[in-house]
This record gives C-alpha cells, sequence and structure tokens, in this order.
C-alpha cells in the first residue's frame, strides 16, 4: 500500500495514536477474554478495559512522599511516549510502517526496553517495600529475557540480511514462513515477548500474592492508566512483530488481524498453563535454556547462510 | 506470638492486614536480605470478636448458632464439637442416625474446604488454572450441602441431641452422583499436582517440616500429617459415627509443601470414600434425642477433627440455661508457629505459599495467647495486667 | 513429569460455555430446603413463647394481646434473623416455616424488615394502641 497520508494524520489517528491506543485496548480484552474461556468462565465485556482506563484517568493521582515527583508523572508519559514511537516502525495493521530506515528493528526493540526500563525506575522512584522488590524483579528479568529475545529476532534478519523491519517483514512473506525453518526461534520470540509483557507464569515482577503490584504500587490515577496503555501497545507490537517475522509477513489488515489473533490465543494459552516462576527460576530458565536455544539457532542459521554461499 | 523489634537498617517487608494475599486480615513481617527471607513474624488479633465472652451470655441452644460462627468454612465442625460436648455434659449420646448425619456433614465439609484450599495455595503460586477448575469442581460439594440443608456455608444441621435434617435415599444418590465426578476430577488434580513440572518446581523441597519439628512446634492437622505425624482425632478417639464407619489417616513423609497438596487431596478422596460406606448402611433410628434444657454442672472437653486440624473445645456449665465458660482453641493458631519457623531461608516469593501450606483462618483464632517465657510468668492476669499487655503491645 | 498438565483442560473449555451463571439474567429456583424468610400461622399458636426464647439472634417477638384468647401478634425482625431454623424445630405447633420462594431480600431501606404477622384485626388494634402512645424506637 502507498498511499500517501499527512504526517500529522499518521501521528495523531492512524495508524498511530488514538487508532493505536484503541487497538491496544481490544488486544487486552482479547487476552483478558480468551484467558477467561480457558478458564471456563466468562471475562470481561468489550468495553471493561476502556471503563477502566477511563476510570483511572478520572481519578486522582497521588505522589507518595519522598517520591520525585517529576520523575514520578514523566514516568508514564515517557514509556507510553516510547510505545508510540516504537509503532512507527513496524507494519501496523498490514499497512507499511511510515518511517523506515535500514536499522529500526534496533531501535525499535531499544524503545520497548526503555519502557521497561521506565517502569523499574517508577518503581525504584516510589520508595515503597513492595515498589522496591518489584523494581528489582522488573529489571533482574529484563536482563533476562532481552538477550534470548534479541537472538531470536536477529534470526529472520539474518536470513533476509537486513535491519530494516520493512524489509524483513517483505522477504518474510515471500520465503516460507520462518516458523518452519526457525521453530526454536520462534518458540523464543514468543515466550520472550511473554517475559517482556510480565505476563504469567513470568509475572513474578507484579506478583500480586507476594509484593502487590510490584513496581506500580505506588501509582494510581492517570499514571497507572498510561503504563498499563503503554503495555497494552507493547503487546500489540510484540504480536506485530514476531507475526511479521515468523508467521510469513502481514501484508494486509487481514493478515494482521489473523495471524496476531492466532499468535494471541496461544499466547493466552501459555499464560493460564502455568505456576508462576520464582525470579530465580526465570532467569535461570533464560540464561540456561532461552539463550543457548537462541544461539544454537542463530549457529545454524549463519551455517545455513554459508552453506548456500558456498553452494552457488 | 513471637514479635521481635527489628533493627533500623533491615529491609522488612510487611504483609498484611490489608494484603492481596491474605483474605483475611493478619500482618505477618519478614526481614529479607535481597530476595532471601532471614526472620519472620506474626501478629493476630485483627478480627477479635469476643466470641467466647458472647458464650455465657447465651443459652446452651443459642450457642450453638454463635459457635458455627466462627469460622465461614468448617462451620457444621465447630458446633458438632459445641454439641458433642453438651451432650456429655447432659449424659445423653446422640441417635445413631443423627451421628452418621453428623459425620456425613463433616466430611462434606471437609471436602468443600480441601478443594477451597486448593484453589487458594494454588493462587497464591500464581497458578490460576488450577484455582478456577478447583473452585468450579467444589461447586458441586457446595450444591451438595444446599441440598441438604438449605444452605451454602452455615448449615446449622445440628440440635442439641440430634441433627435437624435427614437424607432420603433420592438425595443419597444425587450425592453419589456428585462424588463420583468429584473423584474423577481430584484424581486429575492430584496428577497435576504430582506431575506438572512448574508447579512442582513451586512446592518440591519448600518448607520442608521434618516430623519432630512438627512435634515441637505443635503443629496439627493435614500440616501435621503431611511431615509424617500420624495424628488424627477421627482415627485417634473417634466421635460422631467414626467408629462405625472409620477413616484411613493420609500421611506423608516428605513434610514439603508437595506433601501437604498430596496429603489433603487424598484426604479428599477418603472423604469420598467413608460418605459411600455410609450411604450403604446409613443406620435407622429417630434424629434427636431430648435433652433438659438445664445442662447438669460440670466441665468436660470435646475434641475432634475440622479440616485443619484438631479443634479443641472446653466447656464447663454450672447447672444453668446458660454455659460458664466456653473455650475454643482452634487449629489454625497451632499452626502459626510453623510458618514463621519454616519461613526463613526460604525466597519471599514462596512466602505466600508458606503461608497458605496450612490453609490459615485468621478470623477463628484471634483470643487471647500466654506464652510462658519464665516459670515466674503468673498464671492468671488481672485487668491492670491486661490492660498493661496491650499498652506495651500496641505501642 | 510434564510441562503443562492442565493444556487439556484449558483447550476443552474454550468450546464449552463458561460455567458462570450470569445471576440477575438466569435465575435457578431455590433449593427445596432453603431457608428464607419466616412465616407465621397464628391460627396454631398457643403463646408458649419457645420460639422467642431459642432464637439466637432476638429476631421474633411474640406480643400478647389476649393472651386467653389466644390473640397473637408476631413482630419479626427480618434484619436480625439468621436463618438458622431454630424457631420452626423449637414450635411443637409447627405455626412457623422458612420460605424457599422469597430469597432475594436486599433492600435499599430497613421499614419492611419489620414485618407484624397476624390476623388482621389484631395487628390493626395493635398500630392504633402504638399510634396512641408513640414508643421510642431503639435505633435512634
Ligand atoms: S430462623 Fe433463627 S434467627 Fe430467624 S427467627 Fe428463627 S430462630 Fe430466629
Ligand atoms: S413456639 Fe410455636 S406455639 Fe410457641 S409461641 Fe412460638 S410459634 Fe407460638
Amino acid at each position: 500500500m502507498n498511499l500517501t497520508i499527512h504526517p500529522l494524520i499518521v501521528l495523531l489517528f492512524f495508524p498511530g495514536g488514538l487508532f493505536l491506543l484503541a487497538s491496544g485496548l481490544v488486544f487486552q480484552w482479547a487476552d483478558r477474554k480468551l484467558v477467561a474461556r480457558f478458564q471456563n468462565r466468562v471475562g470481561p465485556r468489550f468495553l471493561q478495559p476502556l471503563a477502566d482506563v477511563l476510570k483511572l484517568l478520572a481519578k486522582e493521582e497521588i505522589i507518595p512522599e519522598g517520591a520525585h515527583r517529576g520523575l514520578f508523572v514523566a514516568l508514564p508519559i515517557i514509556a507510553l511516549a516510547a510505545a508510540l514511537t516504537a509503532a512507527l516502525y513496524v507494519p501496523m495493521f498490514g499497512v507499511q510502517p511510515f518511517f523506515s530506515f535500514q536499522g529500526d528493528l534496533i531501535v525499535t526493540i531499544y524503545l520497548l526496553s526503555a519502557l521497561t526500563i521506565s517502569l523499574g525506575l517508577a518503581g525504584a522512584n516510589s520508595v515503597d517495600r513492595f515498589s522496591l522488590v518489584g523494581a528489582t524483579r522488573t529489571l533482574t528479568q529484563l536482563f533476562s529475557y532481552e538477550a534470548p529475545f534479541l537472538l531470536a529476532v536477529i534470526g529472520p534478519a539474518l536470513a533476509a540480511q537486513s535491519w530494516q523491519i520493512s524489509k524483513i517483514n517483505a522477504y518474510a512473506g515471500e520465503t516460507t514462513w520462518f516458523i518452519v525453518a526457525q521453530p526454536i526461534g520462534f518458540l523464543v520470540a514468543l515466550v520472550g515477548l511473554m517475559g517482556k509483557l510480565e505476563l504469567p507464569p513470568f509475572d513474578a515482577p507484579e506478583a500480586e500474592t507476594e509484593i502487590v503490584a510490584g513496581a506500580l504500587t505506588e501509582y494510581s490515577g492517570r499514571g497507572f492508566a498510561l503504563f498499563r496503555l503503554s503495555k497494552d501497545i507493547e503487546l500489540v507490537i510484540g504480536l506485530t512483530l514476531v507475526a511479521a517475522f515468523y508467521l510469513g509477513g502481514i501484508a494486509n489488515p487481514l493478515d494482521f488481524v489473523l495471524k496476531t489473533g492466532g499468535l494471541l490465543l496461544v499466547m493466552a494459552l501459555l499464560q493460564t498453563a502455568f505456576a508462576r516462576l520464582r525470579i530465580d527460576q526465570t532467569v535461570g530458565l533464560w540464561w540456561r535454556v532461552g539463550a543457548l536455544m537462541g544461539l544454537v539457532q542463530i549457529l545454524a542459521i549463519l551455517a545455513g547462510i554459508y552453506i548456500r554461499q558456498w553452494w552457488l | 506470638m513471637t514479635l521481635e523489634k527489628h533493627g533500623e537498617n533491615r529491609f522488612v517487608v510487611p504483609i498484611g492486614p490489608q494484603h492481596p494475599a491474605l483474605k483475611e486480615p493478619g500482618h505477618f513481617e519478614f526481614v529479607v536480605d535481597g530476595e532471601i527471607v532471614t526472620g519472620a513474624s506474626v501478629r493476630l488479633g485483627y478480627v477479635h470478636r469476643g466470641i467466647e465472652k458472647g458464650a455465657e451470655d447465651r443459652t446452651w441452644t443459642q450457642n450453638l448458632y454463635l459457635m458455627e460462627r466462627i469460622c465461614g468454612i468448617c462451620s457444621h465442625i465447630h458446633a458438632t464439637a459445641f454439641v458433642q460436648g453438651v451432650e456429655k455434659l447432659a449424659g445423653v449420646e446422640a441417635p445413631p442416625r443423627a451421628r452418621a448425619i453428623r459425620e456425613i456433614f463433616a466430611e462434606l465439609e471437609r471436602i468443600h474446604s480441601h478443594m477451597l484450599w486448593l484453589g487458594v495455595a494454588a493462587h497464591e503460586g500464581g497458578f490460576d488454572a488450577l484455582f478456577m477448575y478447583s473452585w468450579r469442581d467444589r461447586e458441586v460439594v457446595m450444591d451438595m450441602l444446599e441440598m441438604l440443608s438449605g444452605n451454602r456455608v452455615h448449615y446449622s444441621a445440628n440440635l442439641i441431641g440430634g441433627v435437624k435434617y435427614d437424607l432420603t435415599p433420592d438425595m443419597m444418590d444425587k450425592i453419589r452422583e456428585g462424588l463420583n465426578y468429584l473423584e474423577e476430577r481430584l484424581a486429575h488434580y492430584l496428577d497435576v499436582v504430582n506431575n506438572d513440572e512448574t508447579f512442582i518446581g513451586r512446592t518440591r523441597g519448600i518448607g520442608t517440616m521434618t516430623r519432630e519439628q512438627a512435634q515441637l512446634l505443635g503443629a496439627v492437622g493435614p500440616t501435621a500429617r503431611a511431615s509424617n505425624f500420624a495424628y488424627d482425632v477421627r482415627v485417634d478417639a473417634p466421635y460422631a459415627a467414626y467408629a462405625e464407619f472409620p477413616v484411613e489417616m493420609v500421611v506423608a513423609q516428605e513434610g514439603d509443601l508437595h506433601a501437604r497438596f498430596v496429603v489433603r487431596i487424598l484426604e479428599t478422596m477418603e472423604s469420598i470414600r467413608v460418605l459411600r460406606r455410609i450411604f450403604e448402611n446409613m443406620p435407622e433410628s429417630e434424629l434427636v434425642t431430648r435433652v433438659p434444657r438445664r445442662i447438669p454442672a460440670g466441665e468436660t472437653i470435646s475434641r475432634v477433627e475440622a479440616p485443619r486440624g484438631e479443634l479443641f473445645y472446653f466447656i464447663a456449665s454450672g447447672g444453668g440455661e446458660k454455659p460458664e465458660r466456653v473455650k475454643v482453641r482452634t487449629p489454625s493458631l497451632c499452626n502459626w508457629g510453623t510458618v514463621i519457623t519454616l519461613a526463613v531461608g526460604h525466597k519471599l516469593a514462596d512466602m505466600p505459599m508458606i503461608l497458605a501450606g496450612i490453609d490459615p483462618c485468621f478470623s477463628c483464632n484471634d483470643r487471647l495467647v500466654m506464652v510462658k517465657r519464665n516459670r515466674q510468668d503468673p498464671q492468671v492476669w488481672t485487668w491492670a495486667d491486661l490492660r498493661n499487655y496491650g499498652i506495651e503491645y500496641y505501642r | 513429569m510434564s510441562i503443562g498438565s492442565m493444556i487439556e483442560d484449558l483447550i476443552k473449555s474454550l468450546f464449552k460455555k463458561p460455567v458462570t451463571r450470569q445471576y440477575p439474567f438466569e435465575r435457578q429456583p431455590a433449593p427445596e430446603r432453603f431457608r428464607g424468610k419466616l412465616h407465621w400461622d397464628p391460627e396454631k399458636c398457643t403463646g408458649c413463647q419457645l420460639c422467642v426464647k431459642d432464637c439466637p439472634a432476638n429476631a421474633i417477638e411474640l406480643i400478647v394481646i389476649d393472651k386467653v384468647n389466644k390473640r397473637f401478634v408476631m413482630r419479626y425482625h427480618q434484619d436480625r434473623c439468621i436463618y438458622c431454623s431454630q424457631c420452626v424445630v423449637s414450635c411443637r405447633f409447627k405455626c412457623l416455616e422458612l420460605s424457599d420462594e422469597e430469597w432475594e431480600q436486599a433492600v435499599t431501606n430497613k421499614k419492611p424488615l419489620e414485618v407484624y404477622y397476624g390476623k388482621d384485626e389484631d395487628i390493626r388494634f395493635l398500630m392504633e394502641r402504638a399510634a396512641a402512645q408513640p414508643v421510642e424506637s431503639p435505633c435512634e
């Protein structure tokens, strides 16, 4: 698709801004609904996520004593901004990404990490014991899944010989789906995404039965709403990335809905099927299994490329 | 209980009195070093209701319902303990059918309590699928109890001298059907608990208590039996109809959280087995014997096995329409010591599960406990002593 | 040892209807033995007051208008009643009964929770007497 839309519209409405926020809410709803159905429950109604956000926005924001006020207010905004910016480089809804350059894959991934880091900082900033423990766990978890996740997205990039998301997307659409050629990479990417989003069973950083809400314990009202929105958007971006890379690219909106929907179904199943991992178990799992699997995958790809070059 | 003042520069994670892991108010302080817990203390007393004092003000019949309200999960067993004590004082015995029905209610209640616990404990470990499913299936027992008594929580099945509700053959059939379903589901959950890798990672080797520790700390019920401490009032001192329809004691060797899961699930299956046996040989008799309104003077103790362990009642009568003193010692109270002992050395993330491992009930253990630290400590406290103690405690 | 032992249940559930009962839209009748609102039959009552004495919640009062002619009115405080059915058991003349139909009892004020049972003329008599000499309500 080669539409020329005014950049402002792109940023504010489609596909950035409002539309992105709305899709984040829809994905959150779908995730909760699926989890509920897996557990034989009814689940929330369609407008529930929106209602939650509106309620939170209407509420008073309480800044705890001892926290740095500026930082406390700014961090949720930075998180949301990072998430929204990252969306610009990804083929959202099957439309071509609106900004694209060589190396935007790395930028996107770092923007998503910036989100997690602001979450950790927010926890560390708000001098609450639960937040502190939560922040420590958030950052510990960040260091454990980041490397394997990166290795897993590098796989298709290596095969496509490009660091540009749109190029990889196009390449993935032409060849056989990467999930067939690189199944390990797909698995690591999907599970890594769950770790990134702190979904169960990797929800130790916000384990409610231990540390209430983790890093966000002291957040209420607007700040909390913004953090939640940025997480929802991160979910959409992550699903899009994995679908674009491993499920044969995203060429049109139907592709987008089907592929991300399918991924979400699998992710919801994985969310309900396990007991929560302790943070030490998470770290162990990622470094002992995840990183190793990612490395093996990369080595296999490199060997493949080398052999092909040698063959031709 | 042991409540030491912690040093200033130690990192203390408070849990409670309001906390998502606790459905009832209690306060725990865990001193942590990183993620490792190095000290723990418990503080109770947020839901003191003065039930023991209130009992002195009500007639024997009225007290039946008051005692039932000590706990919302094991309501029937409290009333049974009380009623059996009163019957012993009055020198009567409930008719055989009434005793069998008491056992039926008690075992159904155990099934519902253990399934509730299974869900809660799984939730504390972040395993929400098991939580939702075990609670879904628990509805089956709740429906049975509702069919028998009309209520889901406070069955009020006991009367002094017997029971209110009879079982028709029709009801027995319905219950049997439900039990078949439950047995199948429980076997499945046992399988999950035994085999699921992630779940085992959270339970095996966590909170291990040796038999000696269990004995020393005075643990009771499934918590003790999971540590190979074979003690079950139903077996050791049968009451109700447990002499005619005995249960087998379930014990495990390991003493860790996993063993507590296994013991409770197996106990539930044992309850199902004994229920079937009672239905086969239901004794025929009337449901109530007459008991005078005034209970002869005397003192007695009454012990029963609640879902959480041994429940102990001391009842003193002055020969009037009202008791002179009722003292209740609930099983959770005996098990707190194990929590704070076992917590040390584990990860903070394991605390909710270790806590839930004893199946704690907060509102039923809010009464005064005196720990005699020295021999010289007085046995009897005056009002002034109590007042001073209170001021010191909440300082 | 296996990973995800519950996956089978989960996938099956996806194709099943949720078990949740959507209560206000989907009603189920209460079980036969349900203990709901108390009802009193003035015809059979002898005025022995046993029910009043045994009620653990002091929820019922028997007001004697004329003991000889057995004219009684029962004042039932539904907000105090714990629906234990002790009164039903205590009454030897089977005057009392707990309804299994009236179980949606939430109200927004306390007035309808004080119920008078008895013959119409007795209740009227009582009301008139109360109106003549206003008594202090214990709640204020
Ligand atoms: S049901 Fe129980 S509480 Fe209600 S009036 Fe009868 S005895 Fe009193
Ligand atoms: S127990 Fe029965 S007969 Fe006696 S006062 Fe109550 S309702 Fe009347």
